[in-house]
């Protein structure tokens, strides 16, 4: 009786301490499914390529590197810098054993060039400055990934890797390392990454080309300054002498009307041609355009001395802009675009071209304005300077035509 | 009237916006400054443990440091028995400190065995529990199915099969487990068992009555540790909310609480309940806006939103971009909570329907029942909801919410 007790309550404290481990852990699994908390072990990994070289930052948890090199040192649950310093070399070791990178079969090999301290939603990490040469220039980077993961299963790296792309702008791509998925390619020189950026980044530069167009094309400048010179004077008749007379326009209104149809007449035609030119529908030969260009500042020179062409102005604007617009055309051709972004170059590149035409307008038109009503503007502003261009346009023209090296610009 | 009613809100979002960053600094301890060396070696940078509730004060005060443990198995990584020991130490500590970090431990610890097919029966169990934590629930219970067919006798791998097959919505199968640890395990722990089931599917009064006559019987038994019974107190008060004896239901959690101050499931329910009561000021001393643990951070974040408290942009805040750390490492574990915090917290009906969705594919507890139907409504399309009625209905699944939510998403 007492031997069957006995043995009874020993079966009982023998299954109760089976029960241990399942007590914990039953509790726990009913209510794992909601337990999703702090932070899973991640480490961050930001990498930019620059033809071989890379560089980076590499961002680890200090609890992390606890786990594998007691940086905790006097056992007070608490990492302080000098735990951190004393240890960089350790630190350093450990890294370089987590991370290969490579270009092809060739090993780029890195170095820690600084340590810092970074905080995170889950603690300090340290922060690890990285260098890297690899042998020739990154194509396709490897990274091969495996820091970690023998502490902590779970622990993923998580890589954001910058690189220029062919039209200059930076590209991004991320990616993300778990222990099953450790080594990863990434194709460094094709296209990708945000688009959208990297077309308004290549849109911005073609825009600048436009402008830069304009401030040293003399050709083009002149010709809107001889288009423009007589917008702020009226053509008449002397009543008395029965000779053409300049005439200041009576107010801002009438000059306005005139520069703005002027403009706007000039920039159709250009667009018109321009865009013909890129998408290669109309070509001509360069040295065709360039002379009709000097011809184009020559005969409205001349016409300011001498008025032969049309009165309206809008309309020579507009004859003559188809001209100029092949030249823009063949700016825009020497730029060696890529044809995938051959809209959008001729789209900023116009936009540029009006930028600083309108630049133009914007410092000509006010001061011819305001000197209008003097002597010296039709005498030496319109004709001085209408005979000055002439002679210059002359000087293109021939040099153009001919093929000789006369004019310094 | 409208302009000025957006104008308040816009002088509240702003107002929001310029604090956010200040609160930021003092809640997480963030620098906005770039990475610095600190001034000196004393310049204290990272707590290496939290502070520990009773369960694990329990497991620590018995066990050797984890630093000599690693340091024993990193000698002798084939050591089954040292591996199992280690990896059921961090299991169970990443359950009381909420912190995923150790289970990635555990399962390293596990690494010479963890790809096996057919591991020894500690290892299966314990490559189980890991899984369903990441809700893995189809290897996780394909483990527990091999493990109860090697040892029928496995009181652990029953309780454990029963759990996965319940949170997956399998009810049927985990009865039938709860009744094969029947006879293996204390009357407490088996009992439990089979009232977490019966309080799914329409039985939750007998359920509730069952677990109160265990307790009163098991009060001596050395299987009644604070664990346990903080598990069986936080069950029957969720059983006394679906019957709606709120009254039941507060005591229960209180009770549960007292037990385990810092249980985070135990909180984040109770924290539910107040929140639908109306009584979402008492959310926010029960759970600190600094809380490391994300589940909490939720109610404390829905709950500042409720009262209108200072904080409260500043969580949402927060609360994204914890969401946005575990998206970059391509979790997909916390999508219940996403849910939420879509619905309650970014107004975003249509994403909080699409989460939902997912996570419902996933588990069928009632709160995914809940977050599914709400979801679904907000969004203005109660028939995303057609496969959650449905389930409710031949469930018997109670609860006065529910029964208003599937009313709705019923009508036309």
């Amino acid at each position: 009786m007492m031997r069957r007790c006995l043995k009874r309550m020993l079966a009982r404290a023998r299954t109760l301490l089976n029960l241990m481990p399942l007590v914990v852990m039953a509790a726990m699994l009913v209510h794992a499914p909601l337990a999703s908390a702090h932070k899973a072990s991640d480490s961050f990994l930001a990498l930019q390529t620059n033809g071989s070289k890379i560089s980076g930052q590499w961002d680890i948890s200090l609890r992390d590197l606890d786990l594998v090199l007691e940086l905790d040192r006097d056992g007070d649950s608490v990492i302080n810098w000098g735990e951190v310093r004393t240890r960089e070399a350790d630190i350093d070791t450990y890294a370089r054993a987590g991370l290969d990178l490579k270009t092809g079969q060739s090993i780029c090999p890195w170095e820690v060039t600084d340590h810092l301290i970074d905080n995170h939603t889950d603690g300090a990490y340290v922060v690890l400055k990285l260098a890297a040469v690899c042998p020739t220039a990154i194509t396709a980077l490897t990274v091969d990934y495996k820091l970690l993961f023998e502490v902590d299963a779970q622990h993923r790296g998580l890589l954001k890797l910058e690189n220029p792309s062919e039209e200059g702008a930076v590209r991004t791509m991320t990616a993300v390392f778990p222990a099953e998925n450790a080594v990863q390619t990434f194709n460094v020189s094709a296209g990708g990454g945000s688009p959208i950026l990297a077309k308004l980044a290549q849109l911005g530069t073609y825009v600048a080309d436009g402008i830069k167009h304009i401030a040293i094309g003399f050709d083009h400048i002149l010709f809107l300054v001889a288009l423009l010179l007589p917008a702020v004077l009226v053509r008449t008749k002397d009543d008395r002498t029965g000779e053409a007379r300049w005439m200041p326009v009576a107010d801002m209104h009438t000059a306005f009307i005139t520069v703005l149809k002027i403009v706007t007449a000039f920039t159709i035609a250009h667009s018109i041609t321009l865009s013909l030119a890129a998408l290669d529908i109309v070509r001509l030969p360069s040295r065709l355009v360039e002379s009709l260009i000097a011809v184009s500042v020559f005969a409205t020179a001349l016409d300011n001395l001498w008025p032969f062409l049309p009165k309206k102005r809008w309309l020579v604007a507009f004859s003559f802009g188809l001209i100029h617009g092949f030249g823009f055309a063949s700016v825009l051709a020497d730029l060696n675009l890529p044809n995938s972004s051959l809209l959008l170059s001729l789209l900023g590149f116009n936009i540029g071209v009006e930028v600083g035409q309108l630049v133009l307008v914007a410092i000509l038109i006010p001061l011819a304005y305001l000197s209008r009503t003097t002597r010296a503007y039709p005498r030496i502003a319109l004709q001085a300077g209408s005979v000055a261009i002439a002679a210059v346009s002359l000087g293109w023209l021939l040099e153009r035509s001919l093929n000789l090296q006369l004019m310094p610009f | 009237m409208q302009i000025r009613h957006s104008a308040v809100a816009r002088g509240r979002v702003l107002a929001g916006t310029l604090l956010a960053p200040l609160l930021l600094l003092a809640v997480s301890n963030v620098s906005l400054a770039a990475p610095y060396i600190p001034n000196s070696d004393a310049t204290p940078l990272t707590q290496l443990s939290t502070k520990l509730g009773p369960s694990a004060q329990m497991t620590t005060r018995t066990t050797p440091s984890n630093r000599t443990l690693r340091a024993l198995l990193a000698r002798d990584p084939k050591n089954v028995d040292l591996a199992v020991r280690i990896a059921q130490l961090y299991v169970s500590r990443s359950r009381t400190e909420s912190d995923p970090r150790l289970l990635g431990q555990a399962q390293a610890a596990l690494g010479a065995w963890w790809s096996q097919p057919e591991p020894p029966v500690a290892v299966l169990l314990l490559r189980a529990i890991i899984r369903q934590t990441n809700h893995d629930f189809i290897h996780a219970r394909r483990d527990l199915e091999q493990a109860v067919a090697r040892e029928p006798r496995n009181a652990q791998a029953w309780l454990t099969l029963a759990t996965v097959q319940q949170v997956t919505g399998d009810l049927k199968s985990a009865a039938e487990s709860c009744a094969r640890l029947a006879p293996l395990a204390p009357a407490l722990i088996s009992t439990t068992c089979i009232a977490n089931v019966n309080g799914a599917q329409g039985l939750a009064n007998d359920a509730f009555d069952a677990l109160s006559r265990v307790l009163a019987e098991s009060a001596t038994d050395r299987s009644t540790t604070p664990g346990v019974k903080t598990w069986v107190l936080t069950l029957q008060a969720e059983l006394a909310e679906r019957l709606s004896r709120m009254a039941d239901a507060e005591r229960l959690y209180r009770a549960s609480l007292a037990i385990d101050p810092s249980d985070a499931y135990t909180i984040a329910a109770f924290s539910d309940f107040l929140i639908d009561a109306g009584r979402a000021a008492e959310v926010l001393p029960l759970i600190p806006a600094t809380t490391p643990t994300d589940i909490l951070l939720l109610r404390r974040a829905i709950a500042a939103k409720a009262v209108s408290a200072p904080d409260s942009a500043m969580l949402v805040d927060l609360m994204g971009q914890r969401f946005a750390a575990s998206r970059a490492r391509g979790d997909r574990v916390h999508l219940r909570e996403e849910a939420r915090f879509a619905l309650s917290l970014k107004n975003a009906p249509d994403e909080a329907l699409e989460l939902a969705r997912a996570n419902w594919a996933v588990q069928k507890e009632p709160l995914d029942a809940r977050i599914g139907l709400e979801a679904a409504l907000a969004a203005k399309r109660p028939d995303a909801a057609r496969e959650i009625v449905a389930w409710v209905d031949s469930t018997k699944l109670q609860g006065n919410k529910l029964a208003q939510l599937t009313t709705l998403a019923r009508s036309p």
